[in-house]
């Protein structure tokens, strides 16, 4: 069962703010996402538990130095930037 | 009342792989800043990590070199928190399985600080923090951690000094990582509490981060002892919390309770399949390992009849001991070229990184022909001395230095030429000697010493002496 205060510590964890109208909205819709996800444990399954559908295991890189990209593409995306650095502005 | 104090470590270690744990960008260090990144390490949506082979291999190396159970069956989780310094807000790696379970390191008081586990994960980015802004430098980011966890076995500052450097040896010593506190390639985090002494209940326990020497430990831990001890002998509780070290003021303050809301809702990564580790796998990189420094060191003692002290200077630094079983080889007695090592050469090598490399102008070889040429007696002890200091200062072999003539021991009326000598030149010591000074002696036998140019056998110099004078 989700709460409004399950709600609350998510957002705060995630470092979003939500204001006080919208929590009983989410609390609710959240709900019903979980619920949706929930069917899958209640398919009903039979022999043992796997761990990936193809059954795949030791799926590995060599350790072979493949070439990086441009900080210039690196930070294309980036919505504040300075001196090669992502920026992150203090909001406080 | 008197306390006890109460330690475990959890010590991350960056793996010395060319490449990242989950892409192939390079782990090099410094470069521009996010020159070494790409799409997989920067996080952006739709990448798949993919596992470094190497980074498994060495963790397992870690694992069995500090007497870990090596898991069959290994597994990658994700750890969520959100913090720029991890572009996916959230971190790959190990806690329902990782990769190696228990195991221990063992100190010189014979207690073994036991380990929980060990596991593999990746390394956040680095952040650095500028007028009230962060800027972000993802090079850092991705690139493979090993993280050894111990049970809180430790009880004073000087084992936990000890248990640190022991897992920096061992782990340098099977190359796995060059273990830099100062550049960050081994990090400790401490948790610390204190108990009155005779008790077993532990006490609630606080959390030390940000230390970059082993110095900063110890002083850390003095400091947070201390604290704790002050706290609860003036009736307060010691709060469960993450402190921060400031070597500056030499203080532990609390971290903005902000960072340290955890809440990290494990759970298994999806994109990442088992790791299955099979026996012979185990077995083979056992194998593969050197010859552990602990194990070394007591062969030293044990076989080669070499002072403990000695066999740990040593057994220190791999380079020490590779260079030191090279130079006696075949030789008579290990402890002499261990003496001629720990003696001379150490004074060229003063620092501890000097050590580390261990770099020295005269070759293990040219060692081992100076100290066979004493083995043989064609030379004299004083002798190897200072033409040891000539090879240090030129590189050149021994030979270069000693003379056919140097060769062999003094004749007979040699002998008694220097005593002579030496009698005529010290006539004060003489008296001494004869009016019960058995010391006098000695600047005597300094004397023909010093004249016979170190060829003059000392036991035989003393008899001429006494039998000249007696």
């Amino acid at each position: 069962m989700v709460t409004r205060e399950d709600v609350e510590n998510i957002a705060l964890l995630s470092k979003l703010f939500v204001p006080e109208e919208e929590l009983d909205g989410l609390t609710q819709s959240m709900q019903e996402i979980i619920d949706f996800a929930d069917t899958i444990n209640n398919a009903p399954t039979s022999g043992e538990a796997f761990d990936n559908i193809n059954n795949l295991s030791n799926v590995f890189r060599e350790d072979e130095v493949v070439e990086s990209y441009s900080s210039e593409e690196i930070l294309k995306n980036a919505p504040e930037q300075a001196e090669n650095h992502f920026l992150v502005r203090n909001r406080e | 009342m008197k306390y006890e104090l109460v330690a475990g470590f959890e010590t991350h270690i960056e793996l010395a792989t060319k490449t990242k744990i989950f892409c192939g960008c390079t782990t090099r260090f410094g470069g521009e800043p996010n020159s070494h990144c790409c799409p997989v390490c920067i996080g952006l949506p739709g990448t798949l990590p993919k596992l470094n082979r190497q980074a498994v291999r060495y963790a397992i190396m870690a694992g069995l070199a500090t007497h870990g159970e090596i898991a069959k069956i290994s597994k990658m989780d994700r750890k969520n928190y959100c913090y720029p310094d991890l572009p996916k807000a959230y971190q790959i790696s190990q806690l329902y399985a990782p990769l190696s379970i228990g195991g221990y390191v063992e100190l010189s008081n014979g207690r073994k600080i036991r380990l929980h586990h060990i596991h593999i994960e990746e390394d956040a980015g680095k952040l650095i923090h500028r007028h009230g802004d962060t800027y972000v430098d993802y090079n850092r980011g991705g690139v493979p951690l090993i993280e050894i966890v111990s049970e809180p076995d430790i009880r004073s500052i000087d084992e936990a000094r000890e248990y640190v450097e022991k897992l920096q040896q061992v782990m340098r010593y099977i190359g796995i990582s060059d273990c830099k506190m100062q550049e960050g390639s081994m990090r400790c985090d401490v948790n610390i509490s204190v108990r009155p002494e005779g008790t077993e209940k532990l006490g609630t326990r606080t959390e030390i981060k940000n230390m970059n020497s082993i110095n900063n430990i110890a002083r850390a831990m003095e400091y947070e002892f201390e604290r704790q001890v002050d706290l609860i002998e003036s009736g307060g509780k010691v709060v469960q919390e993450t402190l921060r070290y400031d070597d500056a003021t030499n203080t532990t303050s609390p971290m903005r309770s902000k960072e340290d809301a955890h809440d990290y809702r494990y759970f298994r990564d999806p994109d990442l399949v088992t790791i299955n580790v099979s026996r012979e796998e185990v077995e083979e990189i056992r194998a593969s390992l050197p010859e552990l420094p602990a194990d070394k060191c007591r062969r030293y003692i044990d076989e080669l009849g070499i002072p403990e002290k000695d066999a740990q200077l040593l057994t220190k630094y791999r380079k020490i001991s590779e260079y030191f079983d090279a130079a006696r080889e075949g030789v008579k007695s290990p402890k002499t070229v261990s003496n001629f090592i720990i003696g001379q050469i150490f004074r060229r090598t003063e620092t501890e990184s000097d050590k580390e490399v261990f770099d020295v102008s005269v070759t293990p070889e040219q060692l081992n022909e100076l100290v066979k040429l004493l083995d043989s007696g064609k030379i004299r002890n004083n002798l190897a001395k200072s033409t040891l200091e000539k090879m240090l200062d030129s590189g050149k072999g021994a030979l270069e230095f000693i003379s056919e003539s140097d060769m062999g021991g003094l004749d007979e009326e040699t002998m008694i030429t220097l005593c002579r000598q030496a009698i005529e030149e010290n006539k004060k010591a003489v008296e001494d000697y004869r009016g019960g000074k058995e010391k006098a002696l000695k600047a005597l036998l300094g004397n023909v010493m010093k004249n016979s140019r170190g060829k003059a056998d000392a036991a035989a110099a003393e008899a001429k002496l006494k039998e000249m004078i007696g």
